[in-house]
């Protein structure tokens, strides 16, 4: 309550400019302004402090991508998702993600890079059967096509002596399988056409046996101590698997 | 996926207050980049919260709470809060004189770039209540709510506030009345 003979305080006057006195304290403050000049130059004084007060701290406008972003944490189907706060948190999170991102790659590489070598195996097979071109050794005499490769791979390799029933040696190629040169051995199991690849490969492995198929052919996969097999054919996976293991064991030192 | 209503009344009521939480998040932490991280956290902070706000109350005023709790916790908040501001010492800023001339006013009023200064040199306590009251244009009641200081405070900090800033327009425009 504003009194006649008492000056309006600070706080009174902020208050009476702000809106914020009650109606009955504000008709008391509006008549002892008019008979008292230094409280109607302190209110005078205030309003103009608020005028230009509010002029230098006008709201700052945030950057559109700013408000978009905010605007779509918004959204319900966002909200679940935990918002980036402190960098603390964004970088653990980044970090995470990098190393899921890494791992993916690395998954996704090694996949891929299996994927590769199945679909060019394939595709040589394929070839092979397609182009009608004989390979550059035919022969049934593994004693003749063993030595063709002679001086044409870094490497060395043994034939069967006997074979599975029903199983020929067609003949022999060289072909390259990611950038290394390979032996393509050709074969006839039953009416079935198979193609066999070896390649060399580092001492560190373990030998292994592993099969796949794509596209409808069986692929099949062999690691001696020195090279890596794989054959490649439409033949029952058994039948083939005969064939490998024979081409296993003629790897093995006698 | 059917969205519940809660998060369909969040999105209304938040939407139109981007634009403030945003700006009051600036003017506060100075940094554009902290000004969205402290409104991001904000959300989150209110979106999980929500269920506690009772509808019909004002929203605003509870959200820019949750901003300003976020602040202070924030480093440069921190930082802020460490200048200890003393509520009981009322009368430090008094200002002596109560019969200044309509001139005098006028000249310290109209120098823009003296009231900048002279605001950046207010407290930050003082700048934040003279920021709600000036730029959101929150009434006492709600600027309590958001400081969680009674109403009695809130009026004084304003008042002390705008006290400071006229005792610092007169130094630095060398008043002598």
């Amino acid at each position: 309550m504003i009194q006649d003979h008492k000056h309006l305080s600070h706080d009174e006057a902020s208050a009476f400019i702000d809106g914020e006195l009650s109606a009955s304290a504000a008709l008391d403050l509006e008549q002892h302004l008019t008979t008292c000049h230094s409280c109607t130059m302190l209110i005078v004084s205030a309003m103009q402090l608020k005028a230009a007060t509010a002029r230098a701290y006008e709201r700052v406008v945030a950057p559109p991508e700013a408000l978009s972003r905010l605007a779509a944490q918004l959204r319900p189907d966002a909200a679940k998702r935990p918002a980036r706060v402190s960098f603390g948190l964004w970088a653990w999170g980044a970090l995470a993600a990098s190393v899921i991102l890494v791992a993916s790659f690395i998954g996704w590489r090694q996949t891929r890079q299996s994927n590769n070598l199945a679909a060019e195996l394939l595709d040589q097979h394929l070839a092979v059967l397609s182009s009608g071109a004989p390979p550059e050794v035919i022969s049934s005499d593994r004693h003749t096509v063993k030595p063709w490769f002679q001086g044409r791979l870094p490497f060395s390799f043994n034939l069967p002596e006997v074979l599975p029933d029903g199983t020929t040696l067609n003949g022999g190629d060289l072909t390259y399988l990611h950038g290394q040169p390979a032996a393509l051995l050709l074969f006839n199991i039953g009416k079935h056409r198979a193609s066999v690849f070896l390649i060399q490969r580092s001492r560190n492995g373990s030998a292994s046996v592993s099969s796949g198929s794509q596209s409808g052919f069986v692929i099949q996969y062999a690691k001696t101590q020195d090279l890596g097999i794989t054959a490649v054919s439409d033949v029952n996976p058994s039948d083939l698997a005969l064939l490998m293991s024979a081409l296993v064991e003629a790897q093995s030192p006698r | 996926m059917r969205v519940p209503a809660s998060s369909v009344l969040f999105e209304q009521l938040a939407l139109p207050l981007l634009p403030a939480l945003y700006s009051h998040a600036f003017w506060l932490s100075r940094n554009h980049a902290e000004a969205e991280d402290i409104v991001q956290e904000t959300i989150a902070k209110a979106l999980r919260a929500f269920s506690s706000f009772q509808t019909g109350t004002n929203f605003k005023a509870w959200i820019f709470r949750i901003l300003r709790n976020t602040f202070l916790t924030s480093r440069t908040g921190i930082a802020a809060s460490r200048t200890v501001f003393l509520e009981d010492l009322a009368d430090l800023l008094e200002v002596t004189d109560t019969n200044p001339s309509p001139e005098d006013h006028l000249l310290r009023l109209n120098n823009q770039a003296a009231l900048t200064e002279a605001l950046e040199r207010l407290h930050p306590q003082l700048r934040e209540v003279l920021l709600l009251c000036e730029v959101e244009e929150l009434k006492y009641k709600e600027i309590a709510i958001v400081l969680d200081i009674p109403v009695g405070t809130v009026m004084s900090r304003i008042s002390r506030a705008r006290r400071t800033l006229y005792e610092d327009l007169r130094q630095q425009l060398g008043g002598s009345v």
